[in-house]
């Protein structure tokens, strides 16, 4: 859309240009000589607007072009060369015809207008460039001088076409004086001091690179002779050719000839001056290239490696040195990346010795002399001096960024101090690598954790078993990490029930595997062992090769004997059960050690079965530490008492009520603590009257 | 969660490893760290003092059975001292009093190892 706006409005300036220069064409063929000042002012007129609205045209058509101004300035060049070709050409061919041939010659007045379009087009090409490179990266508008200019070069011109002594008409000369001179000779004068000051206008210059700036200095010489060839042809008496034509326009190409006479000397001069600097203003608009390219990469590429890459490239060429490398340095243990222009060895011997021996600075950049060490250290040789920064992540050195020459100019401020600014990019990026890295950790141990819970709660009972006589109640709270509690019911028979609990060490997915295999070998030796003790045995043995060194489990696992009203267990080191016999709460510890302890005949011997009598309203809590370890706010353990006590208070309750009250009593006692652990709490009461329909 | 230190120090031919504050699943990798040393040296007389140690779990207790085999094959053992009550009731519900030894100061450990 917008392109096509603009391009309809450059196409109107091309319509306009071609238009005026038909009239002028047209006009011409008719009226070829200025026999009175009267023609000559409407062909003067449309010389200049046919002039003006080429410029018009061209000037918007070289804009875009103004980021290669060199390109521009040859092409000036080529078309100044090809105004002196022509002037030569048409001087040598008119020499002679000038005089003999009248001008009213119909071939005349057609090769000379043509001639003329070529010159028009030339001008307006030249006076194009010359304006948009003097309105270039310019920080203030040059508008209003240059426009002033503008308006000189066409009085000047104007005055050159109607003060000066035209042969043409000589009545009308009769008029002229020295005065019309004198006003001829002040507007050239003004014009000149015009053309001074707006030749001052040569700020682009500074942003060419060295190489640019060497060539515009060649150019520049071509291009000040050249104009003032042209500009001297142009005004001698030899060339009348478009004199005869148009003498605005002569006098209007040679303005714009010493316009570039002048310019361009100025170009040459601010050129040479500025060419010292060249080189220290390539490396800094370099230096600022690299740093908003680094920028940019930092955040499209997350890999260490591939960024590393990057920077010891960069560093090289900011820096002028031969070869750099990053050590990231890792529990005493040095990792080179990213090596350029030094093998690997060596590039590890010099880190090494620099790193060891203490010779870099934790907190700016360094420069070391190499040469200065003793041959003994057998330092490579090719190397003379480095630059060493550090890589800084949270005021702690991660590392170092190595820049190193081989020849033995030494490192001056300029060019060590970027490797600064790379450094702290080479921290950045090893920094957001490892970010990276740790949220994909997190996201490892987060599926992993929902993994483990799903184990756990497969393994996990969905319902209680329903047994005459026995009420029974089960409660498991996850922790935010699996925690390894697991607990089971066991059919034996109809008036048998076995009942497991257990805690597995550790947490998360292993806890959760040696879970499910518990569960397996609890299942099983249900149905073999008649005795509680005898399977916890089995249980242990079975573990001692499936289990790790570091892992072990709790257990306490009983028999529910609901004909002979007895509960029977043992207990594998697991927090104690406790038994309310309808008069007082008893803590219930027998013997016995945790599964996976210890595999010789120890533990057999330690391990006490126990078998509890039970009468009606008697109550047994198995639970995990879970609920004994809660903390509260001031890191107080919720320990046995309080759960004795509230069980004591609430006797006379149904199991699940009961269970409902200890568990709001643990997470009161720890509102402000995060639960972590697991908290398993299984509850059994002994209702005479009760028979397996569930009615009393 | 809470902090978690492992300090080291030599007396005589016994390593003494103090260990300070929590040890749960999350700090056990750091005492663990402490043992590989030990072994690194080939010191297998240790003395485990609990002094400043607030809590342990069930991941804390597993790091001294995965290292008490190694040291006893070397002629060495792991023994503790220092236990807080709390502390000791956890070792002492799982029967590790009946497979190590435990003491109430540093030094009365440390002597049991050199009366052989």
């Amino acid at each position: 859309m917008k392109a096509n706006i603009l391009k309809d409005a450059h196409n109107k300036k091309l319509e306009n240009a071609i238009f005026i220069s038909v009239i002028l064409f047209i006009y011409k063929i008719i009226f070829p000589i200025n026999e009175t000042i009267f023609y000559l002012a409407i062909n003067e007129l449309l010389i200049l607007v046919a002039v003006f609205a080429w410029v018009n045209y061209v000037s918007e058509f070289i804009n875009p072009k103004l980021r290669k101004p060199i390109a521009l300035i040859i092409n000036t060049g080529i078309l100044n060369a090809l105004v002196f070709f022509i002037i030569s050409i048409s001087s040598w061919l008119f020499a002679e015809a000038e005089n003999s041939i009248t001008n009213s010659n119909v071939i005349y007045v057609l090769f000379s207008t043509i001639i003329v379009f070529v010159f028009i087009g030339a001008l307006a090409y030249i006076f194009s460039v010359y304006k948009n490179l003097c309105f270039h990266r310019q920080k203030k508008d040059p508008s209003l001088y240059f426009n002033i200019m503008v308006i000189f070069f066409l009085l000047t011109s104007l005055a050159s076409s109607f003060l000066n002594p035209n042969p043409t008409f000589n009545d009308f000369n009769v008029s002229l004086s020295s005065k019309n001179d004198f006003i001829y000779n002040a507007l050239y004068v003004v014009t000149i001091v015009l053309i001074f000051s707006n030749s001052l206008r040569v700020a682009w210059i500074a942003f060419l690179n060295k190489k640019q700036k060497l060539a515009l200095l060649a150019i520049a010489i071509v291009l000040t002779a050249l104009s003032w060839i042209n500009f001297s042809t142009l005004s001698s008496e030899d060339f009348q050719l478009i004199k005869n034509f148009s003498p605005a326009l002569e006098e209007l190409l040679s303005l714009v000839m010493i316009y570039g006479g002048i310019y361009f000397t100025v170009i040459f001069f601010t050129t040479l001056f500025h060419l010292p600097t060249a080189e220290a203003i390539d490396r800094k608009s370099q230096e600022l290239t690299s740093v908003t390219d680094l920028s940019k990469l930092m955040n499209q590429v997350f890999d260490f490696e591939e960024l590393s890459e990057s920077i010891t490239d960069t560093t090289i060429k900011v820096s002028n040195s031969d070869a750099a490398w990053i050590v990231i340095i890792d529990n005493e243990k040095f990792n080179l990346h990213s090596i350029v222009g030094l093998g690997i060895i060596d590039a590890n011997i010099i880190s090494e010795f620099l790193i060891k021996n203490n010779l870099l600075s934790k907190s700016e950049v360094n420069v070391t002399d190499l040469t200065m060490f003793d041959s003994k250290f057998k330092l490579p040789k090719s190397i003379k001096s480095i630059v060493s920064a550090p890589l800084s992540v949270h005021n702690k050195t991660k590392g170092f960024l190595f820049a190193a020459r081989k020849t033995s100019r030494i490192f001056e401020e300029d060019d060590s101090k970027p490797v600064g600014t790379f450094a702290g990019f080479a921290a950045v990026a090893l920094e957001n690598a490892k970010l990276l890295e740790e949220s994909i950790e997190k996201e490892r141990l987060e599926k992993e954790l929902d993994l483990a819970r799903e184990v756990q709660y497969k393994i996990l009972p969905q319902m209680n078993p329903n047994y005459d006589k026995l009420e029974i109640s089960s409660l498991f709270v996850p922790a935010f990490e699996v925690g390894g509690d697991y607990y089971d019911f066991f059919r034996i028979d109809d008036k048998k029930l076995g009942v497991v609990i257990a805690d597995v060490s550790g947490k998360g997915i292993e806890a959760a595997f040696i879970m499910a295999e518990v569960k397996g070998i609890f299942a099983s030796l249900s149905r073999l062992y008649q005795h509680p003790k005898d399977l916890l045995i089995m249980a242990n043995s079975i573990l001692e090769n499936s289990i790790s060194k570091k892992s072990f489990v709790t257990a306490i696992y009983g028999i529910i004997d609901t004909e002979n009203d007895t509960f029977n267990f043992a207990r594998a080191g697991h927090s104690p059960l406790i038994y309310y016999d309808g008069k007082a709460i008893k803590r219930i510890v027998p013997r016995g050690m945790g599964l996976g302890l210890d595999y010789s005949i120890k533990f057999e011997n330690t391990l006490k079965e126990m078998e509890i009598k039970l009468n009606n309203n008697d109550i047994l809590v198995l639970f995990t530490d879970g609920i004994n370890e809660s903390l509260n706010e001031k890191s107080e353990e919720y320990g046995y008492e309080r759960l004795e006590e509230i069980i004591k208070s609430n006797t006379n309750l149904g199991v699940e009520s009961l269970s409902n009250k200890i568990m709001k009593s643990v997470s009161t006692f720890s509102m402000n603590n995060s639960q972590h652990d697991d908290i398993t709490l299984v509850l059994f009461k002994w209702n005479s009257h009760k028979n397996s329909n569930g009615e009393e | 969660m809470a902090e978690f230190n492992v300090g080291r120090h030599g007396v005589g031919e016994v390593s003494v490893l103090s260990v300070a504050g929590f040890l749960d699943a999350h700090t056990a990798p750091e005492l663990e760290n402490a043992f590989n040393g030990l072994i690194n040296d080939k010191q297998y007389k240790v003395v485990v003092n609990f002094t400043d140690l607030q809590y342990i779990s069930s991941a804390g207790l597993g790091v001294f059975m995965a290292y008490v085999e190694t040291m006893r094959e070397n002629s060495g053992d792991i023994k503790f001292c220092g236990l807080k009550e709390d502390v000791f009731n956890i070792f002492d519900l799982l029967g590790f009093p009946l497979l190590y030894e435990f003491y109430k100061t540093e030094n009365e450990a440390i002597e049991k190892y050199n009366q052989g």
